[in-house]
């Protein structure tokens, strides 16, 4: 019986130590926060649903807390973890960031039951052609202008044509056709990449068809509109002009062997190498750019996504360019002390000469408050700054549901694998919007 | 079965033995082609990668770089410490709570355990996507319970039961007589008493190969960690593997070493305990 | 100390009621709740919810994309439970006759069982876009030198390739098991009685196995019924969506396209499904066991 009773305390005590332990964990866990959030502290969270700008975006954060005495712990979205999913998953969870960078299309879907109105904020008026607009509120602060059009690399083209290349002369489809015969007559045989993701060919590419409708976000209700309303794609002009963009640089596509194997890096190494002299893409690749060895005086740019031959086109003669990453703040999980410090830290993003300078130089990114005295680094950014202030951008944002990207992005993926014709990719878009009635 | 074939024996075997070896040590370098071409690339810069994965001359040579950033940004030593307090304590619980609740199982054999224990078979093939959502509403929102290695450890155990369970009582059943219990209830000893100190050893081969396989799909996890813990301080290996996992393209080399670094720590466990682990999978595996 | 069939509630207590307590709350309750939640038309996110009665089961019968998924992953389950314990049992029948290195071998075969889903989706993928295009464009071989997951077919196969490389390994150790198992008596009597080869192989080696096939078969069969991870960082469902799998469409059903309650009921189908498949099977198997 003695012993029974040893075993017994035995057991017990090994209970014990593995709460007593698990407690212990606890207590090292609520102390790490603890720290933050003691004395008169404030803490919150901002998810970040732009992997590469992490390591930015903490550094900045850190000053932010130096400055002003708020501590921001930085969220990433890990791999293969979609944004919305995450912020999902943290609002169940009840722990939901008091700020988010989220695409337009997450914003949308959770503004009025989570975001905190804006609308009265300073900063709108520094951001006005950006800000995304919900039943005429504002419900997030536009945090970033990205552009997209098809990069050029000047170098690799005037090494190869022998000539001055004036990026300005490609304005229409015809154009551009003359240059990349010119290009696989002078030796470089297929001047086009194509990068395969879903996320490229659905959304940004085939974007176009949508943003490029008048160069507005009302324009592209328009579009999709008619198209849920039974519209044959076919009959849109835009959409052919796209398909026929799209055909000529299959036909000059450096990936031609197997055009699902190209994939996004390998498109940012042959454009820096200059094995190829355009990459429809947009200004977030710089950094990718930069690992295949581009320089940050190399003279790459944006040319139109052309479409069609009309030379006064603004499509052809403008690059499409929005704030395609918008931040929320939380209203319903976080305390009114820490709405007001996420408010601050957009103000700081804004206003401070610190948060800035920081942001440029940090981030790369090109801020979407025009009153951002530092002028972007690299040349995409460069181009993009320029184009602003020469008035050549267009800001229409199309608003998609969020499978879009998907469902289209693997429609296009058939067809520039030549699995479907332009009849198949058009009755796909067609039923996509159908069936969003 | 090998005393068998000796008596066939003789210059045909001796052929037939080196075919299959040759056969084997092909099949086996395949096996490892993955491992291999990680271990190599995580010591070149990314464009070496994507210029070519095979070269052993890259133009910027072999370095340990990936190796320094990488245990850098993965706060290697808190993620470590997190991980093994993890691994650790919720293998200890499952280990326990399932060797008894299916010695109950086995020696109660009513018609709750019937219920119970087939319960426990049928859960095991639930998508975890399907309660992913349910689990983070009550933790987080009702309980606020989220956030706690605790609470890690205490989901790992209900996830683990099942299969734990289900291979103890299998166990139990054909290889734990009810004979030594009987004698050891004569001389007195009080029910946990017979358990532990009677039936739990008996159960070793099994304890082994349940501890290995929980080990693994707890070191690695990911979905649940990444749900459970938000906090910086608290994250595990993986979690803080693929926190800098770039969105649109990854820094292969880099990732390439925080995977090698991740895969390390059990990768040693297993080269140190090969053979007991084998052996332990070995006999715990049928039954 | 017979076997009681009566309810001991104190032995209950003791034994088996901490271990339960767990389960039932991590499993059995959030499940509950995720079943309720099928009768909603709840987006995922939103605070209010009302209820919608079957819709959403109604919905799953008419997602023509579910059924198409589900096809394809029962065609995956079916190569992929073939070929990895055909090739676990060979290796194990190999590693069971004293070969040299034997161990050496058991423990390497085992090595991918060492590493995670989304790790091993990496590494393959970076196998099979980087690695074989390189040896393909060096050896000049075409076929080789354009990626496997670019092409619907390939990347199908090359699912099923990954599935086998990561799965064969932990089999072999359970068929292993298995052959050690088999009594030496029995082998030597059979080969005195003058069965060798094939003959052995199927008149006695194989009855006596079963018990290890049914297991096998089970853990495969969910394994891969079941497989996310891998496909998400494999091929992510492409190229255009042909190799999406069950799992992957139901979490995307559920979050990408944020139709909750129909994503919740379809992965209840799916389970259910699951389960009759694998209850057939042990069933099956059980009934050959005492059979033989």
């Amino acid at each position: 019986m003695k012993k029974s009773i040893a075993f017994i305390s035995f057991v017990l005590a090994m209970l014990l130590i593995v709460t007593g332990c698990s407690k212990g964990s606890n207590d090292s866990s609520s102390s790490a926060t603890a720290k933050t959030v003691d004395g008169s502290k404030v803490s919150i969270t901002l998810l970040n649903s732009k992997g590469e700008i992490q390591t930015g975006l903490e550094k900045i954060a850190a000053q932010f807390e130096k400055d002003k005495g708020i501590h921001v712990e930085v969220i990433a979205c890990g791999a293969g973890e979609v944004p919305y999913t995450k912020i999902t998953t943290m609002y169940n969870s009840g722990n939901a960031p008091t700020l988010a960078i989220l695409d337009p299309t997450d914003i949308v879907g959770l503004a009025k039951e989570y975001a905190l109105e804006l609308t009265d904020q300073a900063w709108t008026a520094e951001t006005e052609a950006l800000n995304l607009t919900i039943d005429g509120k504002i419900y997030s602060f536009p945090f970033c202008v990205e552009g997209r059009g098809i990069i050029y690399n000047k170098e690799a083209i005037e090494s190869t044509l022998g000539r001055e290349f004036d990026p300005k002369s490609i304005n229409s489809y015809s154009s551009f056709k003359a240059i990349l015969e010119e290009l696989r007559k002078k030796g470089m045989e297929n001047p086009v990449f194509i990068a395969k993701e879903d996320w490229s060919l659905g959304a940004h590419q085939l974007g176009f068809i949508y943003d490029a409708y008048d160069g507005t976000t009302a324009g592209s209700e328009v579009i999709i509109n008619e198209l849920k309303a039974g519209k044959d794609p076919l009959t849109v002009d835009r959409f052919n002009q796209f398909v026929a963009t799209m055909d000529l640089m299959l036909e000059y596509n450096f990936a031609k062997a197997d055009p699902l194997g190209a994939d996004y890096d390998q498109g940012a190494l042959e454009l820096a190498c200059g094995n190829v002299a355009f990459w429809p893409n947009g200004c977030w690749a710089w950094p990718n750019l930069v690992e295949g060895g581009a320089d940050v005086n190399g003279e790459f740019g944006f040319i139109s996504f052309v479409l069609g031959d009309d030379t006064s086109d603004f499509a052809n003669n403008m690059i499409q360019a929005s704030a395609s990453k918008q931040i929320m703040v939380d209203k319903v999980q976080s305390t009114a002390e820490q709405q007001a410090a996420a408010k601050e830290f957009i103000n700081y993003l804004v206003y401070d000469a610190n948060g800035q300078k920081m942001f440029v130089e940090e981030t790369a990114l090109i801020p979407a408050a025009k009153n951002n005295p530092n002028a972007p680094l690299d040349p995409l950014g460069k181009d993009i700054a320029e184009r602003t202030a020469a008035g050549l951008l267009y800001t229409s944002c199309f608003i998609a549901p969020s499978d879009h990207w998907s469902v289209m992005g693997a429609a296009m993926q058939k067809y520039i694998s030549g699995n479907s014709s332009k009849a198949d990719l058009a009755s796909a878009l067609s039923q996509y919007w159908k069936a969003q009635n | 079965m090998t005393e068998a074939s000796k008596k066939v024996g003789g210059y045909k075997k001796v052929v037939i033995d080196v075919l299959l070896f040759i056969l084997v040590a092909v099949l086996f370098v395949a096996f490892m082609v993955p491992f291999l071409m990680t271990i190599l690339n995580s010591f070149k810069v990314k464009m070496d990668i994507l210029r070519n994965p095979l070269s052993l001359s890259p133009s910027k040579g072999f370095s340990l770089s990936n190796y320094v950033d990488a245990f850098k940004k993965m706060n290697y030593l808190t993620a470590f410490f997190n991980s093994f307090m993890v691994t650790g304590f919720s293998t200890l619980l499952v280990t326990i709570l399932s060797s008894m609740c299916a010695y109950y199982y086995v020696r109660h054999d009513n018609k709750f355990s019937k219920i119970c224990s087939s319960l426990m078979s049928a859960s095991m093939i639930i998508p975890f996507q399907a309660i992913m959502i349910p689990l983070v509403y009550i933790y987080g929102a009702k309980l606020g319970l989220l956030n706690h290695r605790s609470t890690l450890i205490f989901m790992h155990t209900g996830f683990a039961m099942s299969m734990s369970v289900f291979i103890f009582q299998g166990f139990i059943k054909s290889n734990v007589p009810v004979a030594l219990e009987e004698a050891a209830k004569i001389d007195g000893c009080g029910r946990y008493r017979t358990f532990f100190q009677i039936v739990f050893p008996l159960l070793g081969p099994t304890t082994a190969t349940l501890v290995i396989l929980n080990v693994l799909a707890f070191w690695n996890d990911y979905l649940l960690p990444s749900l459970v813990l938000g906090v910086k301080a608290i994250k595990t290996l993986p979690l803080s593997t693929y926190e800098f996992y770039g969105t649109f393209s990854a820094d292969y080399g880099l990732i390439m070493a925080a995977l090698i670094l991740t895969v390390l720590p059990i990768l040693v466990i297993y080269l140190v305990l090969q053979k007991a682990i084998i052996s332990g999978v070995v006999a715990g595996a049928v039954k | 100390m017979k076997k009681s069939t009566v309810f001991d509630i104190k032995a209950g207590i003791m034994f088996a009621l901490p271990g339960l307590l767990v389960f039932f709350l991590v499993v059995i309750i959030p499940f509950v709740y995720g079943f309720y939640l099928t009768f909603t038309d709840w987006n995922g996110v939103s605070q209010v919810k009302s209820f919608v009665g079957i819709r959403n089961y109604i919905d799953t019968f008419k997602d023509t994309e579910f059924w198409s998924s589900m096809w394809l992953t029962l065609r995956y389950v079916l190569i992929s439970v073939l070929l990895v314990n055909i090739v676990a049992f060979f290796m194990a029948y190999l590693l069971s006759n004293g070969i040299k290195g034997q161990n050496f071998f058991r423990a390497g075969f085992f090595t991918p069982n060492l590493i995670g889903g989304v790790v091993l989706g990496f590494i393959w993928k970076f196998i099979f876009s980087n690695v074989f295009t390189a040896i393909g464009k060096s050896l000049g071989a075409e076929w080789l030198s354009k990626s496997m997951l670019s092409a619907p077919k390939t990347a199908y196969f090359a699912l099923i390739l990954v599935t086998v490389w990561q799965l064969a390994g932990y089999m072999m150790l359970i068929y292993i098991a298995g052959f050690t198992g088999l009594s030496h008596d029995v082998l030597e009597a059979a080969s005195i009685d003058g069965a060798t080869g094939m003959r052995r192989m199927r008149s006695i080696i194989l009855p006596l196995m079963v018990p290890s096939f049914v297991i096998c078969i089970f853990l495969t069969l969910s394994r891969t019924f079941m497989v996310y991870d891998l496909n998400l960082t494999l091929t992510k469902g492409g190229p255009y969506a042909s190799t999406r799998l069950v799992a992957m469409h139901v979490y995307e059903k559920a979050f990408t396209s944020r139709n909750y309650g129909v994503g919740q009921s379809e992965a209840l189908f799916l389970f259910v499904i699951v389960a009759i498949i694998s209850g057939i099977q042990v069933w099956m198997g059980r009934k050959k066991e005492v059979a033989a």
